[in-house]
């Protein structure tokens, strides 16, 4: 028997049987939209959660700190942050860029007005690589001293601190106003500037900036900061040290970092070259620890609505066989008579499959027709009381069907659909030929 | 003439429960190439087991079925499905058209297992319904037709793969004596003319007399084979 005829000769068996047919296929339409939909909430939830995450940072940066050294374990290595181990990072495949890293809140001041912000002080050769881009201006080089390059937002942060809570526009442009900074910690909130030491008062040091560019818009990291060469903060930081009567720590004198800065190529890289990093003795930390977390998470809530649709298909399922099983009851004799006439077991079996099967594919195809339609009504009138639900205002899309899931799930559902019709399809093809011809 | 089919030894029983009932007992035939035979018997004579066997539709206890120098009990199911598609026709009592085909549909049912193109096999069908008488109902449901028509598909749904073999079984069981004689007759000259084998069962002695050859069948024994000088249209000269 040819594969035309065969399947012409299903579709009519399944048009005789118009009602019962559109009935089972209805029951797997429902149970396919309903994983579908299921699933695209599932879907919607991770790329709502990355979405998030991804403004918290970079998610291909990886931050390295020495780690404390146990001293119930004396024989572990002591492993330095030191420009050795910078080399070291860099010789990792799939790394773009590695940079020491030192962070020290403090004081910007712009005539009367004034910002508290964390300085991040960088190898400025990396900060192309490391993804920065100037929004005015330029990005730093190694030749800058006392320069430094603002976040997107910080023109926000600044304030008056003389005007008594009432908050104004300042007016402000970054990149030609004179300014300086200082590594006061209680800069602008009047009272003596007191030393960690003693009650002495501290004088701290004020330098005289000038700001190189501008970063676009980025992260909530970048944003809020304040850039500038490594070497020139660490200087900062040891005159601060100096004033406050502290000894100075090795750690800001020797070329020895307290963080390193890696940037991968790509988000899937990430975990290995952090294991890696751990391998060697580090701490290493990234957001792709928050994202994977997140990720299980909203696995585990994309597993429980999926299992729910699931249900319902496992009980379209039972409906294809039920609808199967009638079929042969109702043909027994027909199947005997095409046996005897020179039907082999493998067309009858083929027939049967090949009609379950189109119940399944059509159910599939209907049902992702039908989750399209509900996706989008949940898009449209769902998003916002779901966003506000979790806490954002604005959520993009709550429901995302990726493609490969439509064409997953006309292929399950279809398979779905020949499982559904095996048994069936086992009792037409051992159907005894005389008894069923028997059969008045 | 050349021996066709030959059994050997046949030899069913059935099980029931406890029970061992004998349908056939040691049958000896041998059937010539274009011989009609009439297996004749009265129910439960194990005619029918008889005609199922030589068709594969069923296993003997014991015995060996040989056509055409094939051991068909010896042929797994997918070849016995093959050799029947080539070499055999079946007509039954109760016709068993399939209610949903057309009579087209039905007459060239068994050439699309086959795998004859659709162009070729109906027309095909149409010519063998054509023979039959049936040209102007090619297109009705054989609710639509008397049990005589009925029939007539069948015999043309037999006969449109020319196979060598028909097997009838209680052919005219069903149709009233007019309508038997011209069932009869047109099966017999197409017989004739498809230079086939025919191989009815029937209880009516009448039929007998389209025969070369009557098979009498009592408990699964033959009684008694008589020779004949058939009716048949085409050998009176």
């Amino acid at each position: 028997m040819s594969k035309l005829d065969l399947i012409l000769m299903s579709i009519k068996n399944l048009w005789r049987r118009k009602l019962r047919t559109s009935l089972t296929i209805l029951s797997v339409v429902i149970g396919t939209s309903a994983i579908i939909v299921m699933l695209s909430l599932g879907f919607g939830l991770t790329g709502f959660m990355e979405e998030q995450i991804s403004q918290w940072g970079s998610l291909t940066t990886i931050n390295v700190h020495k780690k404390w050294a146990d001293p119930s374990q004396p024989g572990q290595k002591e492993v330095k942050l030191d420009d050795k181990a910078i080399a070291n990072f860099k010789t990792i495949p799939n790394v773009v860029a590695v940079s020491p890293m030192l962070q020290e809140y403090g004081a910007v001041i712009n005539g009367r007005y004034m910002a508290q912000v964390p300085f991040r002080g960088i190898d400025p050769d990396t900060m192309e690589a490391f993804g920065f881009e100037a929004a005015e201006g330029r990005l730093l080089n190694n030749k800058d001293e006392l320069v430094v390059v603002f976040g997107s937002s910080m023109i926000h942060n600044f304030w008056d601190p003389n005007s008594r809570g009432v908050w104004r526009e300042p007016k402000i442009n970054l990149m030609k106003d004179r300014m300086s900074l200082t590594l006061d910690p209680n800069y602008g909130y009047g009272g003596a500037s007191m030393g960690m030491g003693g009650g002495k008062e501290v004088n701290y040091k004020e330098y005289k900036i000038k700001a190189a560019g501008v970063l676009t818009e980025g992260n909530w990291e970048t944003s809020y900061g304040i850039y500038m060469p490594i070497q020139e903060l660490q200087k900062m930081v040891a005159d601060k040290q100096k004033a406050e009567g502290q000894r100075q720590s090795s750690r800001s004198t020797s070329t020895e970092y307290n963080q390193i800065d890696i940037k991968v190529d790509d988000m899937n890289n990430v975990a290995v070259i952090q294991d890696l990093v751990k391998e060697m003795g580090y701490e290493a930390y990234s957001l792709n620890d928050q994202l994977d977390m997140m990720k299980e998470q909203a696995a585990m809530i994309q597993a429980v609505l999926g299992g729910i649709g699931a249900v319902s298909l496992l009980v379209a399922a039972i409906g294809i066989t039920n609808t199967m099983i009638m079929s042969i009851y109702e043909r027994t004799k027909e199947i005997g008579v095409m046996k005897v006439i020179g039907a082999s077991i493998k067309d009858i079996k083929g027939l049967f499959l090949f009609e379950s099967a189109l119940i399944g594919l059509l159910g599939g195809i209907f049902g992702v027709g039908f989750s399209y339609l509900l996706s989008y009504v949940i898009n449209k009138f769902g998003a916002q009381s779901f966003g506000e639900a979790m806490g954002v205002y604005g959520a993009t899309k709550i429901s995302i069907i990726p493609i490969w899931l439509v064409f997953a799930s006309m292929g399950f559902s279809a398979l779905i659909g020949v499982i559904s019709g095996y048994f069936p399809a086992r009792r037409a093809m051992n159907l005894s030929a005389l008894e069923a011809i028997r059969t008045e | 003439m050349s021996e066709l089919i030959v059994l050997k030894d046949l030899t069913k029983i059935y099980k029931m429960g406890d029970e061992k009932i004998v349908a056939l007992n040691n049958i000896n035939l041998n059937i010539h190439k274009e011989e009609f035979v009439c297996l004749l018997g009265t129910s439960g004579s194990g005619k029918s087991t008889l005609l199922n066997m030589m068709a594969g539709l069923e296993k003997p206890t014991k015995g060996e079925i040989i056509i055409s120098n094939h051991h068909i009990e010896k042929m797994s199911e997918k070849n016995v499905t093959k050799f029947r598609q080539l070499n055999v026709g079946f007509i039954f009592q109760s016709y068993n058209l399939i209610p949903t085909l057309t009579a087209m549909e039905n007459v060239s049912l068994g050439l699309t297992f086959k795998g004859v193109s659709r162009s070729k096999r109906n027309k095909m069908a149409k010519e063998m319904l054509e023979n039959v008488g049936l040209g102007r109902r090619l297109h009705h449901k054989p609710s639509e037709m008397s049990g005589g028509q009925q029939q007539r598909v069948s015999i043309a749904r037999a006969f449109v793969a020319k196979p060598r073999i028909i097997f009838a079984d209680e052919p005219t069981g069903n149709l009233d004596t007019k309508t038997t004689l011209e069932v009869m007759d047109l099966m017999t000259s197409m017989a004739k003319e498809l230079k086939q084998t025919l191989i009815i069962v029937t209880h009516d002695t009448e039929l007998a007399d389209y025969v070369h050859r009557v098979v009498y069948l009592r408990d699964g024994n033959i009684e008694k084979i008589e020779e004949k000088e058939a009716l048949i249209k085409g050998d009176i000269v």
